[in-house]
């Protein structure tokens, strides 16, 4: 009798055991369904996004939980997707909202902010995604670091041809600064925002690059390709890590350029996330790369809005929710708080033009200056996803002179022969 | 109840193999034949239509040849860091067990780089590599030396040492189980019988330790041919994405270029090929035992 009372117990926690387990898998997802659930995808404003979720909880009511991953964003989310529980918000680049918008997300078009900015994405004319910021590309310069040695006030007007900043470099190590630039090694500065530079400053970027698609573009004959490397061979050749470029690392770059130790360093207003983490000088700024070109591309910045907001459309998010992410965003844009979250605690530029505060940083500074003047050259948003990583690679031999600029360019051009194309055609419709 | 009948066994199996049972379906076989299937579509890994493609995928693979070099590469990494874990750790393990003075604290200090994951090892030895070693080198020879992680080589050899560093411990712990497992009085029995220390160890230790050689053997080659966290950390593939293992280039087809059939069908090459080294590893080790 005893026996088997031990039995049926042991049974029985066994299958409570093997219910509880199977519980504990279906359940999370339940309880987010009160949760405004945000991803975020800038790390360097994740614990400010936390603290302000807070705030916004207490004020709002409305519970509002911030996620962050170091994963790709489009992996990330693709595990999200699987185990059917999205987040209500996601913070994505541009390229996301053209692959992920047409099934993921909701239909923004009625939203009061869309009139209010230029840098909104729509796909089949539907706002699609909503800017987070803007961000722009150039070469970074230190005017406190070249004033010391020069003298004079720097200004950057005076060099936008690469014939002046070379007298310029010249000039920096006569008075004693060796190698007055850096280089970023990593695959996504020299891949991703350096040699894009060659498709957005042509007259069509789109035109070229089915060009180059289709094996028509003589790449080592481009003009815009020949001035661009022209201005990297100057870059590189007076890199402070020209011997070991390879291995020089971001921070130690970054923390080089913001104490003065070199001159100029090819980037944008993102990297001022590391700058601020040094003991920086004043004078920082961003201009126009330098080129021997006069088709005027050497008087503006690259770049537009960078991270977009969508809503997720799916079932596994209720009405509710995605009216809290509406809510959410008209905060962001029209809320003192939320325009003073977005300028001064997150220090971004703000891409609405109700959003009059001074950006805090002087990379920000630089870049609104250019937006307000409109400009700026629009980013080419349609890469492929592997562009950056495999041509990186190729970019990462000619900086470290294992390949020369005409195998370079033969190594893009094979790229672009066999990439696929559906990035490149999602982004030429959305411009129609 | 009688202890034959079907009902009686089939409720003892689902008592005690159930729930386990349950999970190991759960989390192992339906994900794979689920993503068996994957691999005849050519999904995006987002998008909610998955559309049928055949074998489309497989002749992708084949055509890869970025992922034939990847494999190469992580044959050549698997064979040497094998091949030389296995020799440490059989040594570190002869030194902990042979009486020298503090050998369980030497025991434990060899075992910890197991216990620190991948991904922090990657990061502390690439700052290793890149200053420490830089700055030691310049400082020496007085001119920049580039760091070992800059080259294509140097990267390879950098992802050898760290794994063997990091293996050699734990399979330090199973070569350690077999000297404990080998009776002393055999050994003794050699010796008494006019052995050298030398002798003994190759004729009669050695093959009665021949399980754990088996283990360590196997286990460091599964383990080498799946890594990937320390690939990761320490030299993301760079530089000019030569150091890109086979996994890390699956990952990257799957997630990075979005081509989840054709990642799939480059997971399945690598699985059929770990599965090829277990079965052999059975194989192996059962035939040891007869003749033991």
């Amino acid at each position: 009798m005893n026996n088997s009372w031990k039995r049926i117990g042991t049974a029985a926690l066994a299958s409570l055991a093997a219910v509880g387990m199977l519980a504990s898998c279906g359940g999370s997802s339940a309880d987010d369904s009160n949760t405004l659930t945000i991803f975020n995808s800038k790390s360097e404003i994740q614990s400010q996004f936390e603290q302000m979720a807070e705030k916004y909880t207490e004020e709002t009511g409305v519970k509002t939980e911030v996620y962050f991953s170091s994963d790709t964003i489009s992996a990330h989310l693709s595990t999200r997707y699987a185990s059917n529980n999205p987040y209500v918000l996601s913070m994505v680049d541009a390229k996301d909202v053209y692959s992920l918008g047409p099934e993921h997300a909701v239909d923004l078009s009625d939203e009061d902010w869309v009139a209010d900015t230029t840098q909104a994405i729509s796909v089949g004319g539907k706002v699609l995604g909503f800017p987070v910021s803007i961000e722009a590309r150039g070469l970074m310069y230190n005017a406190d670091a070249i004033e010391a040695i020069t003298g004079e006030e720097f200004n950057p007007e005076d060099y936008q041809t690469l014939d002046a900043f070379e007298d310029l470099i010249d000039e920096l190590k006569a008075g004693g600064m060796e190698s007055p630039t850096g280089v970023l090694k990593e695959d996504w500065s020299l891949a991703g925002h350096y040699l894009p530079q060659v498709y957005e400053e042509q007259e069509d970027p789109v035109a070229f690059v089915e060009e180059l698609n289709a094996g028509t573009a003589d790449l080592a004959n481009n003009d815009k390709f020949n001035s661009l490397m022209d201005t990297f061979d100057v870059l590189k050749a007076n890199n402070y890590a020209k011997d070991s470029a390879i291995s020089a690392e971001r921070e130690v770059t970054t923390q080089n350029f913001a104490e003065g130790k070199i001159a100029f360093l090819f980037g944008g207003n993102w990297d001022w996330a590391i700058i601020n983490q040094y003991d920086y000088t004043d004078g920082l700024g961003i201009m126009p790369v330098p080129q021997n070109t006069d088709d005027g591309t050497n008087t503006k910045l690259v770049g537009g809005g960078s991270k977009y907001f969508f809503i997720d459309s799916s079932d596994n998010v209720t009405d509710e929710q995605r009216q809290w992410a509406k809510d959410f965003l008209n905060w962001l844009v029209s809320d003192p708080d939320g325009q003073d979250f977005i300028v001064n605690t997150c220090s971004m530029v703000s891409p609405f033009s109700s959003n009059t505060l001074e950006p805090a940083d002087p990379l920000g500074k630089s870049v609104k200056e250019y937006s307000d003047a409109g400009n700026l050259i629009g980013n080419f948003n349609g890469l492929p996803d592997d562009h950056y990583s495999v041509l990186g690679a190729d970019f990462q031999k000619y900086l470290a002179d294992q390949e020369d600029r005409d195998a370079f360019a033969k190594a893009i051009e094979t790229y672009w022969s066999g990439a696929k194309m559906t990035n490149v055609d999602a982004f030429a419709s959305s411009l129609q | 109840m009688p202890k034959t009948k079907l009902g009686y066994k089939v409720g003892q199996f689902l008592m005690f193999a159930g729930p386990a049972a349950l999970l190991f379906c759960l989390v192992v076989i339906v994900p794979f034949f689920y993503g068996l299937y994957l691999t005849f579509t050519s999904w995006d890994g987002v998008s909610l239509n998955k559309p049928f493609v055949g074998l489309d995928n497989y002749s992708a693979v084949v055509a890869d040849t970025d992922f034939w070099t990847s494999l190469g590469m992580t044959v050549i990494y698997s064979v040497i860091t094998v091949v030389i874990t296995n020799i440490v750790a059989f040594l570190l393990a002869f030194l902990v067990t042979s009486g020298i003075k503090g050998q369980n604290f030497f025991r434990a200090g060899f075992f910890i780089p197991n216990l620190i994951g991948g991904i922090v090892l990657g990061y502390v030895w690439k700052f290793i590599f890149n200053r420490a070693f830089v700055s030691i080198a310049s400082g020496v020879t007085g001119a920049t030396v580039p760091s070992l992680l800059s080259t294509t080589q140097g990267a390879i050899f950098c992802l050898i040492f760290v794994s063997v560093w990091q293996y050699a411990g734990y399979m330090m712990l199973i070569y350690i189980a077999g000297f404990m497992s080998v009776d002393a009085s055999l050994k003794e029995a050699a010796l008494i019988d006019g052995c050298s220390s030398r002798q003994a160890m190759w004729h009669v230790t050695i093959p009665l330790m021949r399980s754990s050689f088996v283990t360590c053997i196997f286990l460091s080659t599964t383990r080498c041919f799946m890594v990937y966290d320390i690939n990761l950390s320490l030299t993301n593939g760079e530089p000019f994405g030569s150091s890109v293992l086979a996994a890390m280039h699956v990952y990257r087809t799957a997630f990075t270029e979005k081509n989840y059939g054709v990642g799939q069908a480059e997971a399945l090459v690598l699985f059929i090929i770990c599965a090829v080294i277990g079965l052999l590893q059975v194989y192996v080790g059962k035939k040891g035992e007869v003749e033991a």
